[in-house]
């Protein structure tokens, strides 16, 4: 399968978080660059998986910076920049530079959805009636026009989490993350959330999905990386308290990213994830 | 119709069952005030006495004093919930914060020491009425309405952040548009105390009337009849008034699904 790496996407320097003297995540890095493929305009997809309590949800804050670094840093290209010297400028990643999507799809409960659609983009440059077509042209192709005039208690699970997609799409434009899309939903809104996936990665060649889940098969078959959270062994013995990477499975290098279904090497991964993930 | 299903615990009814058994205790209340002031000895007034309590009331003008009664109530509340709602929602900004808290904690100073330095300053009492109404039911507003605000997930305040809302925006989208449909049930629920303090404050001017006047001049005078004639409009008049108001919310914010 080819493929090139270009620029870096994002950057996990070192990071560690605390909520007050609770360090709950530490020295976590991660990588990862702009994947181009031949014939296909290819996004990225990033999994992040870990045992429960070991500090994915808290990392996805730091990534999306909901949350101050007690040390290290998220970086990002900043393409808002021209690029100099062939090189994109960077940037330490701010609030709402990197879209979030929690579990409960939380959405404004007062705005109808096309308000809420409109709203998203309301820092834009696009004149109202740009704005309104281009919320249309997104409802319309995630299957939400009917529903557009609703309240987000007015919808069903799968209907809000698109919404809650689609509103972060707007308004940070190519990093999507989103802790545990598939908890809570059936085998059809499974299937949804799937498609949106291909719908993101499909759009635009910069846009990176980074996503939590429990299920791993599920996550082996979408992503092209994968990194596993958990805690560290001590050289003494047992394992820290405090969460970090303690793997990372690059699915691309390993000539298994992209392929159509679950197969027998995804499996063979699969299992060798559960390992690690038991083991820490 | 199965009547082991009304006394199962957990039982879900149909709406005619429901309907049945509410009448059956609305009957059983009824018959039994009939019964217990039918004889010599009564511990309260017989419905007749009550329903004669009612015609007297009505000759003397109930109607007017129920609207006189409302129009103090409402410039009350309307004072009182524009104060609050300042005072409350200052309270995510760190510096006035300790404000609507102190406030809320007024709420168990004693009214009487509160009306003291009300007479001082304001000048009449159909004012000093509307005063010790607003003072009164303000730190109720803004302890309810603190409840609220401090209730609100912190994952409502995340999307916002992650929309690029600014603080003051988060403040704007998620408080106070977000929750406008809480204010009126937070209206809703303390009104009730504030109906109750009516007779309270309307025998603070007797010329003013009111419903608190003519349940005080009934209670001189002993009669009973009246008396309850009486309580009976205020209940009525109160639930009236809690109705209206979670049919105004749900009317007005559809999307306003609690209780």
């Amino acid at each position: 399968m080819l493929y090139e790496k270009k620029d870096i996407i994002l950057h996990v320097e070192d990071l560690s978080i605390a909520y007050g003297d609770k360090v709950i995540i530490q020295n976590v890095s991660m990588m990862e660059h702009d994947v181009v493929r031949e014939g296909k305009v290819q996004g990225q997809t990033i999994a992040v998986l870990g045992r429960s309590g070991r500090g994915k949800s808290t990392l996805f804050r730091g990534i999306t910076g909901l949350v101050a670094a007690k040390s290290g840093r998220v970086i990002i290209p900043d393409y808002s920049k021209a690029v100099t010297d062939g090189l994109q400028p960077a940037k330490l990643v701010a609030e709402g530079d990197v879209g979030f999507v929690d579990q409960k799809y939380t959405l404004f409960r007062h705005k109808t959805i096309l308000d809420a659609l409109l709203f998203s983009m309301r820092n834009t440059n696009l004149s109202g009636k740009e704005k309104l077509e281009k919320a249309m042209s997104y409802l319309v192709e995630w299957g939400l026009e009917n529903v557009k005039h609703q309240y987000p208690n007015e919808l069903s699970g799968g209907q809000r989490q698109r919404v809650a997609i689609i509103e972060q799409l707007l308004s940070s434009g190519h990093y999507l993350v989103l802790d545990e899309p598939f908890s809570g939903l059936d085998v059809g809104n499974i299937k949804n959330a799937k498609a949106s996936f291909d719908l993101i990665e499909c759009a635009h060649e910069l846009n990176t999905i980074i996503f939590s889940t429990h299920d791993i098969e599920l996550a082996v078959e979408l992503a092209d990386s994968i990194y596993i959270v958990g805690y560290p062994k001590k050289p003494e013995g047992g394992l820290d308290t405090i969460g970090t990477i303690v793997a990372h499975f690059d699915l691309k290098k390993m000539g298994i990213a992209w392929r159509d279904g679950f197969d027998a090497d995804h499996l063979e991964l699969t299992n060798e994830i559960k390992r690690v993930m038991l083991e820490s | 119709m199965k009547l082991k299903k009304w006394f199962k615990p957990f039982e879900s009814l149909s709406k005619r069952d429901d309907l049945l058994i509410r009448s059956i205790w609305f009957l059983v209340i009824v018959g039994y005030w009939f019964v217990a002031t039918s004889g010599i000895k009564k511990l309260f007034p017989s419905p007749d006495q009550v329903w004669k309590g009612f015609a007297a009331l009505y000759s003397e003008g109930l109607v007017v004093h129920i609207g006189s009664s409302l129009w103090l109530c409402l410039q009350a509340t309307l004072i009182s919930i524009i104060f609050s709602l300042i005072v409350a929602y200052s309270y995510p900004i760190p510096f006035l914060r300790p404000l609507p808290k102190l406030l809320s904690r007024l709420r168990y100073l004693p009214l009487t020491g509160i009306t003291f330095y009300l007479t001082i300053l304001v000048a009449d009492a159909r004012s000093m009425q509307v005063w010790v109404l607003v003072v009164f039911m303000s730190l109720y507003f803004i302890t309810s309405l603190m409840a609220v605000i401090k209730d609100i997930p912190e994952e409502e305040i995340d999307h916002a952040r992650s929309l690029k809302c600014s603080r003051w925006e988060i403040l704007w989208e998620v408080i106070i548009k977000g929750r406008m449909d809480y204010v009126i049930d937070v209206l809703r629920q303390n009104l009730a105390i504030t109906w109750m303090m009516l007779v309270t404050v309307e025998s603070i001017l007797i010329a003013a009337g009111g419903l608190g006047v003519l349940i005080k001049n009934s209670d001189k005078f002993m009669n009973h009849g009246r008396i309850v004639a009486l309580q009976i409009v205020i209940l009525l008049v109160g639930l009236a008034i809690d109705y209206s108001l979670t049919t105004l919310r749900k009317s007005v914010f559809r999307y306003s699904k609690f209780n």
